[in-house]
C-alpha cells in the first residue's frame, strides 16, 4: 500500500531533496543568470554544440519573422521530415513532428494527418509566444526529424525516447531514459504520464521505473520489463554531457539526448532547470551524488576524469547492474 | 521547524547574510511594536474604533407623465469634511450636481420629461460626525459691526425695539445678551413683543429666524444649521435645526432640544431637505446607520504626535479617502505572506505567481461567497469562448483582446441584470478586474490543452483555495487595524519572506509526491 505520507527520516537517509533546494543550492548558486539564456535559447545550443563538436539533429531552418513564413513550404519538402520547435519552449510543448507529406497537408509522428493552413497558425503561435517563458514574441525553429534507433522500441509506445543526463559541475551524477506512452501521447514528458527509467551510470543499462511518480517495473502499454536493456553509446553520451558544461558554464544541467538509428547519440536540447522527479526514477536522493561533487574542485579535470569521478560517486550509492 | 533538511550547506554567506538582514528588520519591526504598545500605551485591538455613519436619503414618489424635477440637499464637501463612496440611484432620472449654492450648500437635482408610476431615487454616503469642536468655516469666524433690523412693519419695528432695550438693560454684555434672548425666545410665554416678532415660518425656525436676525443686528455671523443627530442607528432619523454663531471668539450651536454632542448638519438655510416639483405623494426618508472604522483609532492619534520618530509612521494627517486606501494597501503583503507561506512549505499550485492575493483583493468589493461565484461563473464562459475561438486560429494578442472584450460585456450584462433585481453585486462587479480574469482564463485553457482538465482545474481550484484563505486574512478586522496602526510589522513580513526565501526543506506536497521512496527496501 502507498502511504499517504512518508516517513521523513528515511527521506532524509535517502538524501531526497525537495524543489525549494534544488532552487537554492544547484539553481540559483550554480547557474548564473546570464548563462540562461545560452540554453533557453535552443538555437543558441545549438550552435554552440556544433562549434564544439557535439552532434545535435540538423537545423533545416529557422522562422523569426513573416518574411521567413514564405520559406516555411519548402522547409517541410524535406525529405525523411522535420519537427518544429519554439527556440524558448519549455517541457517540449508546442513541438510538432511531420513525418512526411501527404494529400492535403502533412503527416504527423503519432500518425494524424495536419493541412498546411493549420501549420502555419501552430508557427505563428510559436512565433507570437505561445510557448515561451513570459509570453515573449519566439522564434521557430525546425529540425531534422531523427529517425529513432530500436533499441527501445519494446518498452516504448509511439514516439520518442529520450536519455537525461544529470550534470553537476561538468560531472555526470545521475541519468534516466524517458520513455512516451498511450497517456503522454508519444511524449517522453514524465508531467505527461511518461515513464522515467534509471540508467546504470557505469554502463548505460536501464533499471526499474516510474510513472506519475509511482514506482513500477513493466512499461504500462507494452508489458515488457522495464529493466536490463543496455543503452548503446554510452560512453559517447556521458562525454556530450560533460562537454556541455564546458560550452554553457552551467554548473547544474540536464542533458537530453535522442540516438538516431543513423548518426548514433545527438544532443537535442540542455535544461539550466531539470527536474527532480529523476530522484524516484533512481530510487534515491540526488544529495548522496551531489554533495561528494560539490565538496572536489571539478575546474582543472578533463572530460574522461570527470566522467570516471561520477561513475566513482555512482557506486557508492547504487550497486550496478547487468544487462539481461 | 519540522522540515529543515540536515545537509550541509556551501552558501553561508548568502545564508548568514540573509538571516542577519532578516533578523535586524524583524527585531526593529518589533521594537518599534512594543515600542508604541507597551510604552506608549497604543490599543492593541480595534475597540476603540472610530466610528463612521452611513447616511441614505431615500425619495419615493409618484409620477403622472408630467415633468418632474426633484431637488434635495446632500452633505457639502469641504477640505475638512470628507464624503466617502458617494452613490446615487438615479433611475432613468437625469442628475445633475449644484456643487455651490447658495449658504455653502450642495444640490441634487433629478429630472424627468416623462415618468409613470411610483419611483425611487436614492442617495447613500458615508460621513463622520461633527461636535460641539468640530470649528465652523472662516466666514463665520467674522464679528462685524453688526447692521440695521430689516423688519417690515412699523409695529415690529417697535416691538423690536422694545425687547431689544429690554434685553439690554438685563445683561452686563453681548454674551449675557445673546443668553438672555435665546432663553426668552424658547420659553413657553412669549411675551408680547417677541410673539409680535416670531417669524411666519413652522417652528422652530420660526423662532431661530428671529435669533439669526437678532444676532445679526449685534454684528455676530449666524447661521441656521438642519441636519441629523447621531444617537443610535435609525431606520428614519428625523432632521432637526440648530443655530450656529461666533462669538467673543467662540464657536457656539444653540440645540432647541437637548444637547447632542454628536450630529452632522446636512443643508443651511430655511429650506426644505426635498423640493418636488410635478409629483404626487412624495415622501423623503432619511436613515443612519453607524459603522466601524477599523483604523484611524483616534486614541492611537492623540498618543502618537509628541513622538518625531511615530509621527514618519503615522497616517491620521492624511484625509479619510487616502486613510481608506491605505487600510486596505497596508493588509496586501499580510496576503502576500500567506501565498508564499503556501507556495514554499505546503506547494499549492496556482495559475500565475500573485494571480491568487489579486483575486483575493477582487473579492473585497464583492464579499467571499458572490465573489467565488462570480469568478467562476466568467472564468466558466471565458473557457468556453476560448475554446471556440481555438477553432477561427487567431494570433495570441487579438485572442487575449477578445476574450477580455467578452469579459467586459459579460460583466456589463451581470451588472444590469443584477440592476434591475435591486441586488448590490451590480455595482462592486464594475472593479471586479478583469485583465486578471483574461490572463487567469488563457493560463487554465493552456494548461487544459497541455495536459488535461483535471490538472487546470486542480490550478484553477488551487488559486480560488489561496485567494479565499488571502481575502479572508486580508479583510480580518484585527490584521487591519494591527497594520493600519503598526505599520512597522511590515518590517517583520519582510523578514519572514527573507527567511522562507532560504528555506530548503521539502513542501508539504513533495513529502506526498516522493512517498513510495520513503519505504525501506
Amino acid at each position: 500500500m502507498r502511504p499517504f505520507f512518508p516517513s521523513l527520516a528515511e527521506l532524509n537517509r535517502k538524501g531526497v531533496m525537495g524543489l525549494n533546494e534544488r532552487n537554492l543550492r544547484l539553481v540559483t548558486e550554480l547557474n548564473p543568470r546570464h548563462l540562461m539564456r545560452l540554453v533557453n535559447d535552443k538555437s543558441i545550443t545549438k550552435n554552440l554544440a556544433i562549434a564544439a563538436g557535439i552532434p545535435t539533429p540538423e537545423l533545416v531552418g529557422t522562422i523569426r519573422t513573416s518574411w521567413d513564413m514564405r520559406g516555411l513550404a519548402e522547409m517541410l519538402a524535406r525529405p525523411g521530415g522535420v519537427a518544429i520547435k519554439p527556440a524558448n519552449g519549455s517541457q517540449g510543448n508546442g513541438i510538432l513532428v511531420i513525418t512526411d507529406p501527404v494529400a492535403g497537408g502533412y503527416r504527423l509522428a503519432n500518425g494524424q494527418r495536419i493541412t498546411f493552413s493549420d501549420l502555419r497558425f501552430h508557427v505563428m503561435n510559436i512565433r507570437s509566444g505561445m510557448y515561451s517563458l513570459g509570453g515573449l514574441p519566439d522564434t521557430a525553429l525546425l529540425e531534422e526529424r531523427v529517425r529513432f534507433a530500436e533499441v527501445f522500441d519494446d518498452i516504448s509506445f509511439k514516439g520518442v525516447p529520450d536519455i537525461r543526463i544529470i550534470v553537476l559541475k561538468g560531472v555526470p551524477i545521475v541519468a534516466m531514459l524517458r520513455l512516451p506512452t498511450a497517456v503522454s501521447d508519444g511524449k517522453a514528458n514524465l508531467h505527461k504520464g511518461g515513464v522515467g527509467v534509471g540508467l546504470d551510470l557505469t554502463s548505460g543499462v536501464s533499471r526499474l521505473g516510474m510513472q506519475y511518480n509511482g514506482l513500477i517495473d513493466q512499461h504500462p502499454d507494452t508489458g515488457n520489463p522495464l529493466m536490463g536493456l543496455k543503452t548503446p553509446f554510452w560512453e559517447e553520451m556521458l562525454s556530450m554531457a560533460a562537454q556541455a558544461y564546458d560550452v554553457t558554464g552551467l554548473g547544474y544541467l540536464g542533458a537530453d539526448i535522442v540516438i538516431d538509428a543513423d548518426r548514433g547519440p545527438l544532443l537535442l536540447e540542455l535544461n539550466g532547470r531539470p527536474g527532480i522527479a529523476i530522484q524516484v526514477a533512481n530510487r534515491f536522493g540526488l544529495r548522496a551524488h551531489i554533495e561528494p561533487v560539490l565538496a572536489r574542485d571539478t575546474s582543472g579535470m578533463s572530460v574522461a576524469e570527470r566522467i570516471a569521478f561520477g561513475q566513482e560517486v555512482y557506486l557508492s550509492v547504487h550497486a550496478p547492474v547487468s544487462a539481461s | 521547524m519540522l522540515l529543515t533538511t540536515h545537509a550541509t550547506r556551501p552558501t553561508v554567506t548568502s545564508e548568514l547574510h540573509s538571516r542577519i538582514l532578516a533578523l535586524g528588520l524583524i527585531l526593529a519591526g518589533v521594537f518599534v511594536f512594543l515600542h508604541k504598545a507597551i510604552t506608549l500605551d497604543y490599543p492593541i485591538f480595534p475597540d476603540e474604533t472610530r466610528t463612521v455613519w452611513n447616511l441614505e436619503i431615500l425619495i419615493e414618489f409618484a409620477a403622472d407623465n408630467r415633468p418632474v424635477r426633484i431637488e434635495s440637499f446632500l452633505p457639502a464637501k469641504s477640505e475638512e469634511r470628507e464624503l466617502v463612496d458617494e452613490q446615487f440611484y438615479s433611475g432613468p432620472f437625469g442628475l445633475r450636481l449644484d456643487q455651490e449654492g447658495e449658504n455653502g450648500n450642495r444640490k441634487a437635482i433629478w429630472t424627468y420629461r416623462y415618468p409613470e408610476g411610483p419611483k425611487v431615487l436614492r442617495y447613500r454616503t458615508t460621513l463622520v460626525e461633527e461636535t460641539r469642536d468640530t470649528p465652523l468655516p472662516p466666514e463665520m469666524q467674522r464679528e462685524n459691526r453688526g447692521g440695521d433690523v430689516l423688519f417690515e412693519t412699523s409695529l415690529e419695528r417697535q416691538a423690536f425695539l422694545v425687547w431689544m432695550s429690554n434685553l439690554r438693560r438685563q445683561s452686563a454684555d453681548k454674551e449675557t445678551l445673546v443668553d438672555l434672548m435665546l432663553q426668552e425666545l424658547f420659553s413657553t410665554n412669549l411675551s408680547d413683543e417677541v410673539a409680535a416678532l416670531v417669524r411666519p415660518l413652522p417652528p422652530p425656525l420660526d423662532r431661530l429666524e428671529l435669533a439669526r436676525m437678532v444676532l445679526e443686528t449685534q454684528g455676530v455671523p449666524a447661521r441656521i444649521a438642519n441636519g441629523v443627530i447621531l444617537d443610535d442607528a435609525r431606520r428614519r432619523a428625523e432632521t432637526v435645526s440648530w443655530l450656529e454663531y461666533h462669538l467673543n471668539g467662540k464657536d457656539r450651536r444653540y440645540f432647541t432640544l437637548g444637547n447632542p454632542s454628536v450630529f452632522f448638519p446636512l443643508w443651511y438655510g430655511l429650506d426644505e431637505l426635498v423640493d418636488a416639483d410635478g409629483v404626487t405623494e412624495l415622501s423623503t426618508q432619511l436613515s443612519l446607520q453607524p459603522s466601524r472604522l477599523a483604523g484611524g483609532s483616534g486614541a492611537a492619534s492623540g498618543l502618537g504626535n509628541d513622538d518625531p520618530l511615530l509621527s514618519l509612521f503615522s497616517f491620521d494627517k492624511l484625509p479619510l479617502t487616502t486613510q481608506l486606501v491605505y487600510q486596505v494597501l497596508l493588509t496586501i503583503p499580510v496576503g502576500i505572506l500567506i501565498l508564499v507561506f503556501l507556495r514554499q512549505f505546503v506547494g499549492i499550485q496556482t495559475l500565475g505567481t500573485f494571480m491568487p492575493v489579486l483575486i483575493g483583493i477582487a473579492f473585497r468589493e464583492t464579499a467571499l461567497l458572490t465573489g467565488l461565484l462570480l469568478f467562476s461563473l466568467l472564468i466558466g464562459l471565458g473557457l468556453a469562448l476560448r475554446f471556440y475561438l481555438e477553432r477561427l486560429k487567431l494570433l495570441l494578442v487579438p485572442r487575449l483582446a477578445v476574450v477580455l472584450v467578452f469579459i467586459v460585456l459579460c460583466m456589463a450584462v451581470i451588472t444590469t441584470l443584477t440592476a434591475e433585481s435591486g441586488v448590490r453585486i451590480g455595482l462592486s462587479i464594475s472593479l471586479f478586474p478583469m485583465v486578471i480574469l483574461t490572463m487567469t482564463i488563457e493560463r487554465m485553457s493552456i494548461v487544459w490543452e497541455e495536459y488535461d482538465a483535471a490538472e487546470a482545474m486542480k490550478q484553477g481550484l488551487g488559486s480560488l483555495a489561496v485567494a479565499s484563505l488571502t481575502y479572508l486574512a486580508m479583510t480580518n478586522s484585527q490584521v487591519e487595524y494591527m497594520m493600519f496602526n503598526f505599520p512597522e510589522l511590515l518590517l517583520v513580513i519582510m523578514g519572514l519572506c527573507l527567511l522562507m526565501g532560504r528555506y530548503m526543506g521539502m513542501r508539504l506536497s513533495e513529502l506526498r509526491r516522493f512517498r513510495d521512496l520513503s519505504r525501506p527496501e
